[in-house]
């Protein structure tokens, strides 16, 4: 195996490598659409769901108590500490009808202490991104409450002024203290989306290997002096090229033509997708080892693959899922590892060496997993 | 110069091919036909080193090929039985990949490519994507695909399945060239009969995972030496009438297929007044009648009690 990889690089085995890139990039080229559709599909994810970067979504809050006016104002204030949601006061029966006839995903009914989400649908990132958000606000007021009523006397003054001028500086988020880094969820929805889409794309050129078993186009190339380990590799590092120029393209549309916050240091983030893509191409690998035919894995694959960004918690705050299995096997794919690193880089200046445990990880994932993925196919022939 | 001794294959404990045991020499021309399910295919799997046999050995030259597939994959050229081609791509295309994967580059490929498609008769639409070609024009890709690098021993899986008459006689044709004229060694796989005794010097019946004969055309039909073909139309079917002349003295098989019945017997029984008898009591005439010389299609139905094609 080692010995194969450096003829790989030697004069000798490079042809093999060309060859397959040549012939997968010639049935590419016929049909330029399907790649341009991955990216277009890309852009058109972002602009839907993660609702454009700069303008931040609007959210109607309204209360209908006797004091309306007072809680509205009240919670309006704590709201506001989010730079990609607006809380706006709006007449209660206006917000109703606009969520009923779908003009907006989601309002907010405000009670004393209390507060009830009013949605077309529970499904949207959108939805439980802005829970997540309005329910850290009421548990923080209910706790700075509780406190307060069990005798400290000026507890919310004493927290700000603490957060303020704190003895060493926290790595989290505030009140709505400026020291802290500001976390932008679209960003994150904006990767979210892209690996998501980059997963499928990865996924069906892996798949090109069972395509190939199946027409014999493979027992062609296993009767020419091609080594085994030259084939796989000509498919792995095709699949890993155009999904590369996939996930670099989108990103630089994202960047330099839509202006949106992807964060600064775009080789950086162009490094870990690489590692994200390779690590991904192994999962699909394997689970190409665990189907019998390329229908099979057009039926599996894309109903496991929404699954991973959702118990990764891409759709979510860090931190969210904290149930221990999920995140044991969100774990297990590199698309946590890699929203982990890319966050970092983004909003916290991580560089190479703050992200190298993740690339490693992800590293590890691939090589295992390629490794069983391709065993379990050369056993599947006998 | 190859050989094959007693191979066997089993999938998950069923038998596919038993006990086979087949040559090849150098320049000859060689049939390999049976049935649907008869282990053709697996049989030239195993020669051509794709699948390993469960027991048995093969031999290049006399050198064990199993566990050293390398010296037989150099001079072999395999057209499998599927279109193991890129639809999407035009033959050319097609062909500069499978060239490439055996190290031939520029000027070489370029030559040998123009050579695969003038064999084939395909060299005015190489420019043209496989899947707008026509089943018989892709079945002569395949074929081309399999020439590249100018294999000595040339195995062929059924290469005219499905296709018209036309394209059919021009791959007959194609595999006869190079066979006669470069003297390239051929195993041809076929359920066509006529295509084998046209084509091939000697020939292996394969049945149920095994040979059951094997022989130039010539010592095949030996074996019906004793026995005559008879072939009668009939004014109308009666299976009454079938199972009497089956149980007639020296009658091997009957088969009847619309009103035409054929049986074999020994020769020099009192086949035909025995007949014509049975004829009247199960008032029905006999329209016609002769007596043939057997084919090896009377070989198969022999030696299975079937025809290879239903
Ligand atoms: N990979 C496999 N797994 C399980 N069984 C198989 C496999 N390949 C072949 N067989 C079985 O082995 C037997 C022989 O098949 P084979 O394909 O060799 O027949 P064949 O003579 O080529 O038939 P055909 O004329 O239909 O091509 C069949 O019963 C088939 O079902
Ligand atoms: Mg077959």
């Amino acid at each position: 195996m080692y010995r194969d990889w450096l003829n790989l690089v030697s004069e000798k085995g490079e042809g093999i490598v060309k060859a397959v890139l040549w012939a997968q990039f010639a049935k590419d080229k016929r049909n330029p659409v399907v790649i341009l559709l991955y990216i277009a599909g890309c852009i058109l994810a972002a602009l839907l769901f993660a609702g454009g970067v700069q303008s931040p979504s609007v959210i109607a809050i309204f209360s209908e108590e006797e004091n309306a006016s007072e809680i509205e104002k009240k919670w309006e204030a704590l709201l506001n500490t989010d730079d990609s949601l607006q809380f706006v006061i709006v007449d209660p029966e206006e917000a109703r009808e606009n969520v009923r006839k779908g003009n907006a995903e989601v309002a907010v009914e405000l009670m004393q202490m209390d507060y009830r989400l009013i949605a077309a649908s529970e499904e949207l990132p959108s939805v439980s991104y802005v829970q997540q958000h309005v329910g850290i606000v009421f548990q923080q007021e209910a706790q700075i409450n509780a406190v307060e009523s069990s005798g400290g006397s000026n507890v919310r003054q004493e927290i700000e002024n603490y957060l303020e001028d704190a003895p060493f500086q926290l790595e989290a988020r505030g009140l709505d203290s400026e020291a802290v880094p500001q976390y932008n969820m679209s960003t994150q929805l904006l990767y979210a989306f892209t690996f998501l889409i980059s997963m499928f794309l990865l996924g069906f050129k892996v798949n090109n290997v069972t395509n190939d078993k199946v027409s014999g186009v493979w027992n062609r190339m296993i009767l020419s002096p091609v080594s085994k380990t030259g084939m796989y590799s000509g498919y792995i590092f095709y699949s890993f090229l155009i999904t590369m120029f996939q996930l670099v393209s989108v990103l630089i549309v994202f960047k330099y033509v839509m202006n949106y916050e992807i964060g600064d240091n775009l080789w950086l983030i162009i490094l870990i997708s690489a590692f994200f893509t390779f690590s991904m191409i192994s999962i699909a690998m394997l689970i190409t080892g665990f189907v019998k035919s390329p229908e099979q894995f057009y039926a599996i694959y894309p109903s496991v693959i929404p699954l991973v960004p959702l118990i990764s918690g891409a759709y979510m705050m860090p931190g969210t899922i904290t149930n221990s299995a999920l995140v044991f096997i969100a774990d297990l794919f590199p698309m946590a590892h890699a929203m982990e690193a890319i966050m970092s880089v983004v909003f916290y200046d991580a560089g190479l060496q703050d992200v190298m445990m993740s690339l490693m990880v992800m590293l590890l994932i691939g090589v295992v997993a390629m490794g069983i993925g391709i065993n379990l196919m050369e056993r599947r022939r006998g | 110069m190859l050989e094959t001794i007693n191979v066997s294959k089993s999938f998950k404990g069923k038998k596919a091919v038993q006990d086979v045991s087949l040559y090849l020499d150098n320049g000859e021309s060689v049939g390999l036909i049976g049935p649907n399910g008869a282990g053709k295919s697996t049989t030239i799997s195993m020669i051509s080193t794709l699948i390993k046999p469960t027991s048995g050995e093969i031999k290049l030259n006399g050198a064990n090929t199993i566990n050293k597939p390398e010296k037989i994959r150099k001079i072999l050229g395999v057209v499998p039985q599927e279109l193991a081609l890129y639809q999407e791509l035009s033959a050319y295309e097609n062909l500069k990949f499978f060239g490439s994967i055996y190290k031939m580059k520029g000027n070489d490929l370029e030559k040998r490519i123009q050579r695969a498609l003038e064999i084939v008769g395909l060299a005015d639409r190489q420019k043209d994507l496989v899947k707008t070609f026509s089943g018989g024009m892709k079945r002569r890709v395949n074929i081309a695909a399999a020439l590249l690098h100018r294999p000595q021993i040339l195995i062929l899986d059924e290469p005219t399945v499905g296709i018209d008459p036309q394209s059919r006689n021009h791959i007959l044709e194609t595999v006869r060239a190079l066979n006669e004229k470069d003297g390239t060694t051929i195993l041809y796989t076929s359920h066509y009969m006529e295509e084998v005794e046209q084509l091939c010097d000697r020939l292996y019946i394969m049945d149920y995972g095994e040979v059951i004969a094997a022989g130039t055309k010539a010592e095949l039909l030996s074996i019906l030496q004793a026995e005559d073909t008879v072939k009668a139309e009939l004014s109308k079917m009666d299976e009454a009438f079938i199972q009497q002349v089956k149980t007639i003295d020296g009658v091997r098989k009957a088969e009847a297929s619309h009103l035409q019945l054929k049986i074999i017997a020994k020769k020099g029984s009192n086949l035909i007044s025995e007949l014509v008898h049975l004829a009247d009591q199960h008032q029905l005439q006999i329209i016609n009648f002769h007596t043939e010389t057997p084919s090896l299609e009377d070989v198969f139905l022999h030696l299975t009690g079937r025809t290879l094609r239903d």
